[in-house]
């Protein structure tokens, strides 16, 4: 028995295709001292020399819109993937001008990167992005109002549920939930100095990843959720990877009751049709309590 | 400590199952050292356990017939006390499991005293309910706990590593001794399945398990405490294997379980009764 029965023209469930898109200004805010270092730097620069590519033929081939997180300076440093995005009709979204961590800025110097970011964005693609993703950390106190005024609809960037949800401070703004487990960084990103993980832990199984992936959307789909896979292209679109990624999406495909849409689609669905928060949602809760901690 | 030999189960049952989730929330270290209020993705992350995990997890229980504890931080109970109810209304046991998750090492005996006079007070107040059972959160307690959870109305405790059947622990005052039901790591969800990130968990950001192997490493565990006659309780946690893949494999765990008529399926408190009366002859 599905949790929800909220989705358009009978689907069971969402499935919302994310890439994080970040080329080396991930890593630079993650580890400053690698800059300068071509090996490391190199690692996160395949996204830009091969991933971008192979990962737009695979949404070609299997006729997939995604929607894309991108901080405005990697879009000025690499214009042409973002024209082939646009061009194969994938959504662009913000992910600030530098990817910062946002838990080292305040709310001013927070709303500074969102405009800046949307600005680089708007410059290159003619339209205003409406979807925003935290590169790093969390937003201040009175972040999703702020959003809000820069004209964003939709966020990707917290957890605390399985379906969208309209934020309690600006319920403007749908909230697609980010989980762990739909990540593909967890499972396979890996550097050797700086070490990435810090354990240098093990490259995860590809088939066993995939078989996690699996049952992670077969639950999604059996409760009727919203299954928000989050990419990189550095790490998923290698000539190994892909393939797991492949099968994956098509094992969704053979379902006839699924929407796969982008996040703006899928969050303007959200917005003409559901409810408030419950004052029991983790987003309400959080509300009534944190202003009582930060003294 | 008491040691007991070959347990025995009521009868026509060769062992035990005592299944336990923790359903911590978003309370635990961020929370007591006050950063969780400036990481509300992280709150997010915990208060996902109560808000949307739990009732499908009551749901599963009931299609398997499984009672089951929930050890529970009373801060849980005061803000999600509708799903907290359900655990009570639909026949489980809600047990102590500190206020915000402390670690009772951490804690001088005093303290130890007001986080148990806390919880009993929003036990009875949302749940109505006297609880009979604690789990010490994060890991360790102190010379004095056990004594304190006498005092505090405790008959059993689910903290310790170091058994594979539970035991009676001799409290100096008291007639009664404490029985222990001893978890294991292996059967810690956490420990194959959990991630997060900022605050890093595991520390080194090590890899997820595979659903699969972690749902074989579990059925072995199981079938090998089954086949010597024991008792094994769980250290899961809604926020973790609550999740909507992950409950399909606490599915194929509960039809592998379940497919023995051999295993007593107890709530913990149900344990610690029989225990008692089994091996206190006071």
């Amino acid at each position: 028995m599905a949790d929800s029965n909220v989705w358009p023209r009978g689907y069971r469930c969402a499935v919302v295709l994310t890439v994080d898109y970040n080329d080396i200004h991930g890593i630079l805010t993650q580890a400053p001292e690698v800059a300068g270092r071509d090996k490391t730097l190199s690692v996160w620069r395949y996204g830009s020399q091969r991933g971008v590519t192979r990962l737009l033929d695979l949404f070609k081939t299997l006729g997939v819109a995604s929607s894309w997180c991108i901080p405005g300076i990697v879009a000025e440093e690499n214009p042409e993937h973002i024209r082939a995005i646009l061009a194969d009709g994938h959504e662009i979204a913000c992910a600030g001008y530098r990817h910062q961590n946002y838990d080292n800025l305040d709310l001013a110097a927070q709303r500074a990167d969102v405009a800046k970011g949307c600005e680089a964005l708007s410059a290159l693609t003619g339209q205003r992005p409406t979807g925003f993703r935290l590169p790093a950390g969390n937003g201040a106190p009175g972040f999703i109002e702020t959003l809000s005024d820069e004209g964003i609809r939709w966020s990707s960037s917290w957890r605390g549920d399985d379906l969208p949800f309209a934020h309690p401070t600006a319920p403007q703004v749908i909230e697609l939930p980010l989980h762990y487990e739909l990540e593909d960084e967890p499972y396979f990103a890996f550097n050797l100095s700086p070490a990435v993980p810090p354990a240098q832990s093990r490259i995860a199984s590809y088939s066993h990843t995939l078989g996690n992936l699996q049952m992670d959307f077969a639950g999604f789909h059996r409760f009727g959720l919203c299954y928000v896979l989050r990419l990189h292209p550095e790490i998923i679109a290698t000539p190994g990877r892909i393939g797991v990624l492949r099968e994956l999406l098509e094992g969704i495909q053979r379902h006839d009751d699924v929407w796969i849409a982008t996040a703006g689609d899928v969050a303007q669905w959200w917005a003409d049709s559901s409810a408030q928060v419950s004052e029991d949602h983790p987003a309400a809760v959080y509300e009534r309590h944190y202003r009582d901690y930060l003294k | 400590m008491s040691s007991s030999p070959q347990p025995t189960w009521p009868a026509p049952y060769k062992a035990c199952l005592a299944l336990a989730f923790d359903l911590d929330g978003p309370t635990g270290d961020a929370m007591l050292n006050g950063s969780i209020w400036r990481k509300p993705e992280y709150f997010g992350f915990g208060g996902y356990g109560p808000y949307r995990a739990l009732p499908r997890l009551l749901d599963l229980l009931d299609a398997f017939a499984l009672p089951t504890t929930f050890f529970v931080p009373a801060w849980v109970v005061e803000n999600w006390p509708t799903q907290c109810q359900a655990i009570v209304e639909r026949g489980h046991e809600v047990a102590y499991h500190g206020y915000k998750h402390e670690s009772f090492y951490a804690l001088n005996l005093q303290q130890q005293k007001d986080v148990m006079q806390r919880s009993r007070e929003v036990f009875w107040k949302h749940l109505h309910i006297r609880a009979e059972g604690f789990r010490t959160p994060s890991g360790d307690w102190r010379a004095e706990t056990p004594a304190m959870l006498v005092d505090a109305g405790v008959t059993y405790s689910s903290s310790m590593r170091g058994d594979d059947r539970p035991y009676l622990v001799r409290v100096p005052g008291h007639a009664t001794p404490l029985v222990e039901i001893p978890g294991r790591w292996e059967m810690d969800d956490y420990a194959s399945l959990a991630y997060t990130r900022a605050p890093d968990f595991p520390s080194g950001l090590d890899r997820t398990a595979s659903y699969e192997l972690t749902l074989d490493n579990w059925c072995r565990e199981y079938d090998g405490a089954m086949d010597e006659g024991l008792c094994l309780t769980t250290l899961f946690h809604p926020k973790i294997t609550g999740k909507p893949g992950r409950i399909l494999l606490l599915e194929k765990l509960f039809e592998h379980m379940r497919q023995r008529d051999d295993v007593w399926f107890a709530t913990c408190r149900d344990v610690a009764q029989w225990w008692l009366k089994e091996h206190h002859h006071g």
